[in-house]
């Protein structure tokens, strides 16, 4: 039993253990409506031109439970069930940026720490002493700093940019894991109904094995 | 009494004597310890495999244009595809976990000695076709380290003297992992586990021959067997509520924490990831895969690193029962092992260094050095033990099996049933 634990502690702690990590910020994922929504809202605007999030429609956003009249804003004349497919073509994004930017559906779990890689690259931007864009996190990154980050030397505003990626973040944890919350509930309630059988079978496996002697 | 369809059957089949015979009231040890209850639980996981693994194959597409997204639709919008899903990644992780316990066991207690080899043997193919399920299964959900995972490994096969490079394309059914690829090991990763099964039903046949083994090793008369049924079967399913609580917590809390994220990325045959890593049950054959610099050399260190198993009855050439539990060195040599497997599995974890390719080599020589040294110091230890004197149970089982000398020499093994 002992080693059990000892093996099971082993690959959690290992499969955790990423070489970036240590220069990571870890933050606290808030997976609230009023967050994720937030979160929503701020990539709608600030992030959809360039990535799609091509496993989720606007159906799935008001199914969550967000504000009808804002979906029906942002999808415009589009039908419910259409996904968020980015309006930057492929070609004009090759050629402006090189690259085409990754779907950002399952990028919380595509990375390497997670949403906490995620907020970190968004908060990472900075000027390097030579006055260009630099990034902590992902130095090489051709992305642009779409949120202001780098010429952000306000403490107030760079908070308000730390709490708007947070909730960036936020909806995009939900995004990659939509049905998270759902299976966490249902988890409280296996576990707790197997540790009430386990306790019973134990009972009668003792009374069974009393008979022995 | 008997209800009629009973006795209608058993004129014509023998499934009342079956059921006595094998499951009820099958005599098993009493003093049989928790680290017996995990080959049920293999049992029970290859179920619970093949349930799962048949609904995700309902709403799965082995196509490379597909399957990413198949995936994420079973995730997000089949009923429960998220649970299904779940709790076959899971699951696979669990029944590597559940067969290396058991393997443990067997090796502690040195149950693979006459007349078990041919369990042994069995379950040694079968730890053999459940990596070669796993390692399909990982190609099919089409992430980046499904596709190179499969690249890496598939490539090994160019070690093949002769036509090495037919082989790979011929296992590949293309020059590069690709949709004939996929569909394949679909097939096959579908096909494997009912091998398991026709396995699984030798390995117990075998099993109900010789009887179990026990912590003591030594034959226990028959008033020290008691039916299987009903207190192993409680006892098996106690253990069972065990397991299910520290799998859920997995399946519903820590899914991600067993699968790497770069396998959310859809596989991109132009990009390599920075760090290709199998997932954590070969991580130890894979840091001696990467200790031997030669291609060849590492393969076939690799692929000895599995099959070295297979020589254990030959190789403990000592005939003192109880496994470890009676045997200092042995046992000291059985927690080395142990402590070297998680140490190449860590050095196969990560990214290669000097430091850690060095310990690599260290761990991967040490690792066969104990295979190599074994009968030399199985038989010193037996001779060190008889020097010394017995545990008096022990000194009883040498007088019986003394007599048993004296049988036919069908009948003359140890740890046969009398
Ligand atoms: C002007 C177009 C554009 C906009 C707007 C944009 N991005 Fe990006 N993004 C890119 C490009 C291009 C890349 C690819 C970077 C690379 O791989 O070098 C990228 C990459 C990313 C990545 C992946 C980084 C990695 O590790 O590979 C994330 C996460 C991301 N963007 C998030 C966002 C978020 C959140 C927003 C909104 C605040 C946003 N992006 C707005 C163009 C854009
Ligand atoms: C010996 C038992 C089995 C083992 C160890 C096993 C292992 C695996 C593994 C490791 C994966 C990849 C999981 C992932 O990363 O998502 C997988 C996927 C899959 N397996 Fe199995 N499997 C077994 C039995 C089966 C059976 C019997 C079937 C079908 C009849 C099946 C169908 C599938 C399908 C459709 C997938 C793709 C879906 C997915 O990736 O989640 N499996 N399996």
């Amino acid at each position: 039993m002992k080693k059990l634990i000892f093996i099971l502690v082993l690959c959690c702690s290992s499969f955790h253990a990423g070489a970036a990590e240590s220069k990571l910020e870890q933050i606290q994922l808030e997976t609230d409506l009023p967050a994720v929504e937030r979160g929503a809202d701020a990539l709608m605007n600030a992030c959809h031109t360039c990535h799609s999030l091509k496993y989720i429609t606007y159906r799935d956003l008001v199914k969550f439970g967000m504000d009808k009249k804002k979906v029906s804003d942002w999808r415009g004349d589009q039908p419910l069930d259409t996904a968020l497919t980015s309006q930057l073509s492929d070609e004009t994004a090759i050629q402006s940026y090189g690259i085409v930017p990754p779907d950002l559906s399952l990028i919380a779990k595509a990375r390497e720490g997670g949403p906490s890689y995620v907020y970190s690259y968004l908060i990472g931007y900075y000027i390097t002493p030579e006055g260009m864009t630099g990034n902590h996190v992902f130095p090489e990154t051709r992305m642009p700093d779409m949120m202001g980050m780098s010429g952000a030397t306000d403490p107030v505003q760079r908070a308000e940019l730390q709490a708007k990626a947070r909730d960036i973040v936020s909806f995009l944890a939900w995004a990659a894991d939509p049905h998270e919350e759902e299976r966490h509930k249902l988890g409280y309630y296996v576990i707790g109904y197997l540790l009430v059988l386990t306790a019973m079978l134990f009972v009668v496996k003792n009374q069974i094995w009393s008979r022995l002697k | 009494m008997k209800s009629r369809v009973i006795k209608w059957i058993d004129q014509r089949f023998p499934f009342s004597s079956f059921v006595k015979h094998d499951l009820t009231e099958y005599p098993t040890p009493r003093n049989l310890s928790y680290w017996w209850n995990f080959g049920f639980l293999a049992g029970f996981v290859l179920v619970l495999q093949v349930a799962t693994g048949i609904f995700l194959a309902m709403h799965y597409k082995a196509d490379v244009t597909l399957s990413f997204d198949s995936i994420q639709h079973i995730m997000r919008d089949v009923n429960f595809g998220w649970l299904l899903r779940y709790m076959h990644s899971t699951g696979a992780s669990a029944f590597f976990l559940v067969i290396y316990i058991h393997m443990a066991r067997t090796l502690y207690y040195g149950s693979y000695r006459a007349p078990r080899e041919l369990m042994w043997w069995t379950g040694q193919g079968l730890l053999l076709l459940l990596m070669a399920t796993a390692f399909m299964g990982y190609l099919l959900p089409w992430g980046q380290m499904s596709f190179w995972g499969a690249t890496v490994i598939t490539n090994l096969f160019r070690a093949t003297p002769f036509f090495g490079d037919q082989v790979v394309v011929w296992l590949r059914g293309d020059f590069g992992v690709g949709d004939a690829t996929l569909t394949r090991f679909f097939a096959l990763h579908y096909l494997l586990p009912f091998l398991i099964i026709g396995g699984v039903l030798v390995h117990l046949v075998a099993l109900h021959t010789v009887k179990s083994s026990n912590p003591s090793g030594i034959d226990l008369a028959a008033k020290d067997n008691i039916p299987f049924h009903p207190y192993f079967t409680i006892k098996d399913f106690y253990g069972l509520g065990i397991f299910l609580i520290v799998y859920c917590i997995f399946v519903f809390f820590l899914p991600n924490s067993l699968m790497e994220p770069a396998n959310n990325i859809p596989a991109n045959p132009m990009q390599t990831p920075t760090h290709i890593v199998p997932e954590w049950y070969f991580l130890p054959f894979y840091a001696i895969l990467r200790s031997v610099p030669n291609l060849v050399g590492g393969v076939v260190a690799m692929g000895l690193s599995v099959m070295v198993f297979s020589f254990m009855p030959y190789l403990d050439r000592s005939r003192i029962p109880g496994g470890a539990h009676y045997r200092p060195w042995y046992r000291v040599m059985f927690y080395l092992f142990v402590v070297d497997m998680l140490v190449l599995g860590y050095v196969g974890y990560i990214p290669p260094t000097d430091q850690s390719i060095m310990i690599g080599k260290i761990a991967t020589i040490f690792y066969f050095a104990q295979f190599v040294l074994l009968p030399f110091i199985s038989r010193k230890e037996e001779q060190w033990l008889i020097r010394c004197g017995l545990p008096p149970e022990v000194e009883t089982l040498i007088a019986s099996e003394a007599k048993e000398k004296n049988k036919l020499p069908h009948q003359r093994r140890i740890g046969d049933i009398k």
